[in-house]
């Protein structure tokens, strides 16, 4: 009898269907890392996940201004009590679209049938593996909004970029590889910039909106670790 | 504030809104008939009481308190529908003054300024194009105080048939005239304030009423609704037509404003979010919807005031179904407002002289020129 009043006080606007947007672009943007690796390091024909790589793009690309969109009329229903949420989820989608962007790179160096030098074959298939569950925990960790797993992953994630831009560096040292050496820098270098987009998303979690994005760095630029601030 | 506080205080200021409204028409009986009489010879003027309801409705930012006030004017018998009718016509264009503003905000983005213009003056257009129709249909033929009347004469006497032998009497109008009584015995036999200035005094205190509740009301009501409005957009920004506009009526009606609802859509097509095709069904929409607050004033008056707030509702509804229909008329309003937002952009100047031309200077020569 009472539904009517009931459903009058839920909060049933948009926000849930942002969120569950912003988490299938999540999804997506795994998707694509993963087929696109596994195209360049496991040897999946890039042919054959070519159509499926370019329709969740598309769909990564419809969710973005989808949830633009509904920010929109979500600012003018509420007001300014809901601009900093507005605002903090316009700039994270962007991240969120990036880590297809990134996935879309490593595919194309796959498609100009580059191969990684075997020296560093294992260590990337180990490294797309990590990254692969991080970005499976970055929905996680933005979905229940927990500020200890936040700045854990953030640590790790922070780590994990460390290390890809220690071995890019070794790379570009090196003299010897030719185009196999280019594409392994560049994969090291994707898979840092994937992490940094993941990462970025989660400061979300733990950094006030103007702090979004930089984590390590204090408002004079200085570093700074996540519990610090 | 839960839910429950929130229904509570709504249903407290609606009943504040219908005294309100009794305290007004009782300021006029209070006033004596020869004054009010007087009061109102200079609307006698159709071109006159159009300007009055544009001006009156751009000061008080609000056509939902203006129509309130006609119609407390036309229940109190101090002002006659036929006088009303063309008021009530100025009260629709006077309150697209509120989204034409909400627009000027984004003058400094010349694209957007177009967009949001655009957006805000074919609410203008259509109200201005709807008046230009009915005013003269209006006056040389009466089709809608005519059909107001008729349909008002068939609900009074339904509510008489179901009443007790012809003497009923709606208990909310006993409720609402019994404070409206005590504020006059008070200011009268206690304060002892007669004549005009007793009058003046009710007057003020009514209008300041109808002011408070319906600002609360909104405030409450746009919280209450704001998950709902912004579903309704969300689905609206897909969709054009009949849905769009039902979702205008059904915002308008929940807020009592259709300015809060155009207001809403101002910065979607700024933003280039809404396309002005898109929002003019729900701009038809709170127009039709606007007319709530009228409709809802008329239950603390009587036949009268039910009869001007028909012809609010009527002029709407068929403002709509004369344009809306055919897609090249429904057009016209758009191109129009597309047409002069592309000039404004490029000199906002423009924009500026039409607020000022359209909802002040005209309606002050009208005044002037023709009471």
């Amino acid at each position: 009898m009472f539904d009517w009043f009931k459903k009058l006080g839920s909060r049933s606007d948009g926000t849930q269907e942002m969120r569950r947007s912003f988490e299938q672009m999540l999804e997506d943007g795994r998707h694509i890392f993963d087929a696109a690796t596994n195209a360049l390091l496991g040897g999946t024909d890039p042919v054959v996940i070519r159509d499926d790589l370019w329709a969740t793009d598309k769909r990564i690309n419809h969710n973005e201004r989808q949830i633009r969109r509904m920010l929109m009329t979500h600012a003018v229903s509420y007001g300014m009590s809901e601009l900093p949420f507005c605002l903090s989820l316009m700039s994270l989608v962007k991240d969120a679209e990036r880590i297809g962007d990134y996935g879309k790179n490593i595919f194309d160096l796959a498609a100009l049938d580059l191969k990684v030098l075997d020296d560093s074959r294992s260590d990337l298939v180990a490294l797309k593996d990590t990254i692969s569950k991080l970005l499976v925990r970055a929905r996680n960790v933005y979905d229940n909004q927990r500020e200890n797993e936040a700045r854990s992953f953030l640590a790790e994630s922070d780590a994990l970029q460390s290390l890809c831009d220690k071995r890019t560096n070794a790379l570009l040292l090196r003299t010897e590889g030719g185009g196999r050496l280019a594409a392994t820098a560049l994969t090291y270098r994707y898979f840092k910039r994937v992490v940094a987009h993941a990462m970025n998303i989660i400061t979300a979690v733990v950094l006030p909106l103007d702090q979004l994005d930089y984590y390590d760095e204090d408002a004079s630029g200085r570093g700074i670790t996540p519990e610090e601030d | 504030m839960p839910l429950w506080a929130r229904l509570l205080a709504l249903f407290a200021l609606l009943y504040l809104f219908l005294v309100a409204i009794e305290v007004m028409s009782g300021a006029f009986k209070f006033m004596g008939s020869d004054q009010a009489k007087s009061l109102f010879e200079g609307v006698a003027n159709p071109f006159a009481g159009l300007a009055v309801g544009i001006l009156s409705t751009v000061l008080v930012q609000s056509s939902s308190v203006s129509t309130a006030t006609i119609v407390a004017l036309v229940g109190s018998g101090e002002l006659s529908v036929s006088y009303a009718v063309p008021m009530i016509m100025g009260a629709n264009i006077g309150t697209t003054v509120t989204n034409t503003m909400v627009s000027l905000a984004h003058v400094r983005q010349s694209q957007e300024f177009r967009r949001a213009f655009a957006a805000a003056t074919m609410h203008d257009f259509f109200n201005v194009l709807a008046v230009g129709v009915m005013l003269p249909l209006e006056l040389a033929t009466g089709f809608l105080s005519k059909t107001a009347t008729a349909i008002s004469d068939t609900l009074v006497e339904r509510s008489i048939d179901v009443g007790d032998a012809g003497s009923y009497t709606s208990p909310i109008k006993i409720a609402v005239k019994a404070v409206s009584g005590e504020v006059k015995h008070v200011l009268k036999d206690v304060l002892g304030l007669d004549g005009t200035f007793g009058a003046v005094v009710m007057l003020a205190l009514g209008l300041g009423l109808i002011f408070v509740s319906l600002t609360f009301i909104t405030k409450i009501m746009r919280v209450v609704i704001a998950g709902k409005a912004e579903q309704a957009l969300n689905a609206m920004l897909a969709r054009s037509g009949l849905l769009a506009m039902a979702m205008g009526v059904g915002i308008t009606v929940a807020v009592q404003s259709s300015s809060i609802t155009t207001s809403l859509l101002v910065p979607l097509c700024a933003s280039g979010v809404l396309s002005a095709r898109n929002a003019f069904p729900v701009m038809l929409g709170a127009n039709i919807g606007t007319t709530i607050t009228a409709l809802l004033a008329s239950v603390a008056t009587g036949s009268a005031g039910l009869t001007i707030a028909l012809v609010h509702v009527l002029f709407n509804v068929v403002g709509v179904l004369l344009v809306y229909p055919i897609p090249s008329v429904r057009a016209v309003p758009v191109k129009l407002a597309r047409s002069l937002a592309k000039r404004c952009a490029i000199n906002p100047v423009w924009a500026f002289g039409y607020v000022g031309v359209v909802f002040v200077l005209m309606p002050l020569l009208g005044i002037v020129l023709f009471r």
